[in-house]
C-alpha cells in the first residue's frame, strides 16, 4: 500500500519525546507504506558557541563532541531496532551543525513529505532565547510537521502493530 | 530538557552570603544538597573544583557558570545564586562576579547539558537582563524575569 505520503523523516535527539515520535513514525510508515528515515544532529553550533562564550574549554568541546557522536549512534541504533521489531526498514542519518538548519536542509535534500517530531516545549516564557531546537525546527521547516504527544497512547499504538 | 524545565524557585538564592570563590561554590553545592538534588555532596564539590582548576568559569560582565559532568547527580540539576556586591571569582575580565548559574549533569546527559548552557549563554547576552537579575530582591523576582509575564 502506498499513500500520498511517500517519505517520512523523524527527528531524534535522545529525549523520550523523540523516541515516542520514532515509534509513532514507525506506525505511520507501516500503515501508509511510506519510507522512513531517522535523523540525529550533533549540535556543533551550540558547542562552538559555548567555546566562543568561553563557557567551555577546548578540551570540553572535544569531550562533549565525542559524547554527542556516541549518543547519535546509540539512539539511532535504538530506533533501528524498534523498526526491525515491526519489520520497518529505517534509513539512519547523522549530521552535525545547527540543528534546525540541518533538519530543514535534509528535508529539501531528501524531498521528504512529512517531518515527525516529539513534543515541543511548554510556553513558560516569552523570551525567545528559550526556544529549543525542536521549537525552532517546527517554525522553520517548509514541509508538513506532525507533533507527537501522549507517550502512553503512542506506546499502545506501537504495541498493537 | 532546557533551562526553564530546570528552573526552580527553591534552587535560587538571593543574596549569596559567601565572600570567597571556594566558599561560594560550597554554598551553591549546599543549596542543591538541601533540596535533595545530589547523590554525593563531596563528589559534586570535588568535580566542580576540578573543573575550576582547568580554568575559571567566571566569564565577563559579572556572570559565572560553574559546571561539571559528574556522577554525583542522577539527573541534570541547576541552581542560581546572586551576590549583588560581587565576589572575586577569578573571572576572565578580572571583575567581580555577581550572577552564578551552577549546572551539574550526569555523564550520559551531554545533549541536555549543552542545551541548558546554551540557553544561559543566550539569555545572559543581554546587559539589561543581567542588570535586572543582579538587582533582583529575591527568588520570586528572578523567576518573574525568566518566566512568562
Amino acid at each position: 500500500m502506498k499513500g500520498p505520503i511517500k517519505k517520512i523523516l523523524v527527528y531524534i535527539d535522545g529525549s523520550e519525546a523523540s523516541i515516542s515520535a520514532a515509534m509513532y513514525a514507525i506506525a505511520f510508515a507501516k500503515t501508509s507504506g511510506a519510507s522512513l528515515s531517522a535523523l540525529y544532529v550533533v549540535n556543533t553550533r551550540a558547542l562552538n558557541d559555548l567555546v566562543k562564550a568561553r563557557i567551555f574549554l577546548q578540551t570540553e568541546e572535544d569531550e562533549y563532541h565525542h559524547d554527542l557522536e556516541k549518543d547519535a549512534e546509540r539512539y539511532l541504533n535504538h530506533v533501528k531496532k524498534l523498526g526491525e521489531e515491526k519489520n520497518i526498514e529505517i534509513e539512519l542519518l547523522s549530521l552535525s551543525g545547527t540543528v534546525h538548519r540541518e533538519i530543514k536542509d535534509e528535508i529539501k535534500r531528501g524531498d521528504f513529505d512529512l517531518l515527525v517530531i516529539g513534543g515541543i516545549s511548554q510556553i513558560r516564557s516569552r523570551r525567545d532565547e528559550f526556544f529549543n531546537e525542536t521549537d525552532r525546527t517546527l517554525r522553520s521547516v517548509t514541509c508538513p510537521v506532525l507533533v507527537v504527544k501522549d507517550d502512553d497512547k503512542v506506546w499502545d499504538i506501537f504495541e498493537s502493530l | 530538557m532546557g533551562f526553564l524545565e530546570l528552573l526552580d524557585k527553591k534552587l535560587i538564592k538571593v543574596p549569596l552570603k559567601s565572600g570567597s570563590k571556594n566558599m561560594l561554590l560550597e554554598e551553591l553545592i549546599d543549596l542543591l544538597n538541601s533540596e535533595g538534588c545530589l547523590v554525593d555532596r563531596e563528589l559534586a564539590l570535588q568535580d566542580v573544583l576540578k573543573r575550576e582548576v582547568l580554568g575559571s568559569t567566571g566569564l565577563e560582565r559579572g556572570i559565572a557558570i560553574p559546571h561539571a559532568k559528574t556522577t554525583s547527580v542522577d539527573r541534570m540539576v541547576m541552581c542560581i545564586g546572586i551576590a549583588p556586591g560581587g565576589i572575586d571569582f577569578e573571572a576572565l575580565d578580572g571583575n567581580p562576579s555577581s550572577l552564578f548559574f551552577m549546572i551539574l549533569a550526569p555523564p550520559d546527559q551531554a545533549g541536555p547539558h549543552i542545551e541548558v548552557l546554551s540557553d544561559i549563554a543566550r539569555v545572559t547576552k543581554s546587559n539589561a537582563m543581567c542588570r535586572l537579575l543582579t538587582n533582583a530582591a529575591d527568588a520570586d523576582e528572578v523567576m518573574e524575569l525568566f518566566e512568562e509575564d
